[in-house]
């Protein structure tokens, strides 16, 4: 094959894959915990044990899998250099790692050296890693709705970081803040300024490319990213420690413009050039419509206050959001990533002599599938124990069990590609010889 | 110019669009062109380029297709 070409892909295989390899068992110690806790994970939203499981997932799941895609995302769709990606990758995923879990373990202890010890390292890591990549950015000569709404997520997350280190300080006792109000705007750049921003750009490059739909408009793909972060800029006037009514229409603006992306990838998905459906597909559909729903509810919550004002209300919207939306999108993100990726080095390997294998030989699709359908079997069942705690033991368990299904299915893609590998230099070595 | 190539990978799922275009690319010869349109910037198919000596001229149309003219250099 192709005898004239030689083949160079940044970075190493092996700097993405920590990360994808990592995120699903966080996931799983997310789903344990809910399963542990029961009926009281639920009681309210600032309960220790639901702060722990969020962490989990959002620092844990979603970091992990961000942070390692976002590093494979900028040289293969943004044509950027990321300085020392195995460095980077090597000094950053332990780190986060271990200071997921000291926060979670902190939240769950209230032992307030733990939170200094987690802000510090979550400081470091994602410090180190916003330098890197923010550089890569801005200095690639790329061009692009993907890279501009990546340039966006990268500001998100460092004001994430930032909040979120404040918070962690003051927990610890650093200092005092207003600890309900920055909590409001560290989640709200989080999940907003940071993940659905990359869910914004990644999506402008692999839905047109993996589910063959046309592209999205231009002007919605440029405008999106700023409309967002000028929603997230008039939420963060409540870091003064004052929260007015018009930031209820903040509120709804922020999920109106998720809400918009939504009906926008759903439209284009309606008109995909070639009708297949497969898993991915029905993932980033499921998450979609996830996020349609927490613009309805949030839109009912500021309609009808007594049902906002509810307990449950954000527990419901969490839900949606982090295993609804971001659980869903990663997986069916990562469904994609992995046998393309496996394919994209194999293809390398064998550039002399030898075929690469196709994607589909990579992970079984029956057991994609499985997974996909119990995942979203988790998500209902986590969204029944909202109103009914007593499910709460199930719903964690079957989230579990997603999680470790979702982290076997990408075990079996790298043993594929460690076979096809090894195939590929037997021959290789038996032509020499 | 002999003759211009091309291919239509817009209908396609990778990686089919990047195996068919290595595969013209071995046999491009000195005085050929292949054009690739496509809905995405393929910069792993620009590192291979890049890196075998070819050059190549993109343009984005306004329903979002790339065309990709690809000669060797």
């Amino acid at each position: 094959m192709h005898p004239n070409l030689s083949f160079e892909q940044a970075p190493p295989i092996s700097v993405p894959y920590r990360f994808f390899l990592t995120a699903p068992w966080f996931g799983v110690a997310a789903g344990l915990l809910l399963a542990w806790l029961g009926e009281d994970a639920f009681a309210s939203r600032w309960t220790p044990g639901i702060l722990a499981i969020t962490h989990l997932l959002v620092a844990g799941f979603m970091l992990q899998a961000m942070c390692g895609a976002l590093l494979q995302f900028i040289p293969v769709a943004a044509g950027g250099n990321v300085w020392k990606p195995r460095l980077l990758a090597a000094c950053v995923h332990p780190l986060l790692i271990l200071a997921a879990a000291l926060l979670v373990t902190a939240f769950l202890t209230t032992e307030s050296r733990l939170f200094l010890a987690a802000s510090h390292l979550f400081a470091l890591a994602l410090g180190a890693y916003v330098l890197v990549v923010g550089t890569a950015l801005v200095r690639t000569p790329g061009q692009g709705n993907t890279l501009w709404a990546l340039r966006f997520a990268v500001v998100g997350l460092a004001v994430t970081l930032i909040l979120g280190v404040l918070l962690a300080q003051a927990l610890g006792g650093l200092h005092s803040l207003s600890l309900i109000e920055v909590t409001q705007v560290h989640a709200a750049w989080g999940l907003g300024g940071w993940a659905l921003m990359l869910v914004f750009g990644v999506s402008y490059y692999v839905v047109p490319m993996f589910q063959l739909t046309p592209a999205y408009p231009a002007w919605l793909a440029k405008a999106l990213p700023p409309a967002m972060l000028g929603v997230l800029s008039l939420w963060s006037f409540q870091l003064s420690g004052r929260v007015d009514g018009w930031q209820r229409g903040v509120f709804i603006a922020g999920l109106a413009t998720a809400g918009v992306y939504a009906v926008a990838t759903l439209y284009l998905q309606a008109k995909r050039r070639r009708k297949v459906s497969d898993p991915t597909l029905v993932l980033f559909r499921g998450a979609m419509f996830a996020l349609l729903a927490i613009f309805a509810s949030g839109l009912l919550f500021v309609l009808i206050p007594s049902l906002g004002e509810e307990a449950m209300a954000p527990l419901w919207i969490g839900v949606l959001a982090i295993p609804g939306v971001f659980v869903s999108v990663i997986s069916g993100m990562l469904y994609k990533i992995v046998p393309f990726l496996n394919w994209l080095h194999l293809q390398q390997l064998a550039g002399l002599t030898q075929v690469p294998p196709n994607m589909r030989q990579m992970i079984p699709e029956r057991a994609i599938t499985g997974q996909m359908r119990l995942h979203f079997g988790a998500v209902a069942a986590m969204l029944l124990a909202v109103p009914v705690p007593s499910l709460s033991r199930a719903a964690g368990l079957l989230f579990a069990a997603s999680c470790a299904w979702l982290g076997w299915n990408l075990v079996t893609g790298v043993r594929a590609y460690l076979r096809f590998k090894g195939r590929i230099l037997a021959a290789d070595s038996g032509h020499e010889s | 110019m002999s003759g211009v190539r091309t291919i239509d990978g817009r209908d396609l799922q990778p990686p089919e669009p990047l195996e068919r275009a290595l595969e013209a690319l071995d046999t491009l010869a000195a005085d050929e062109e292949l054009v690739l349109l496509l809905y995405c910037q393929p910069q792993p198919l620009f590192n291979i380029l890049r890196t075998n000596g070819f050059r190549w001229q993109e343009t984005i149309q306004d329903d979002g297709t790339h065309e990709i003219r690809i000669t060797k250099a």
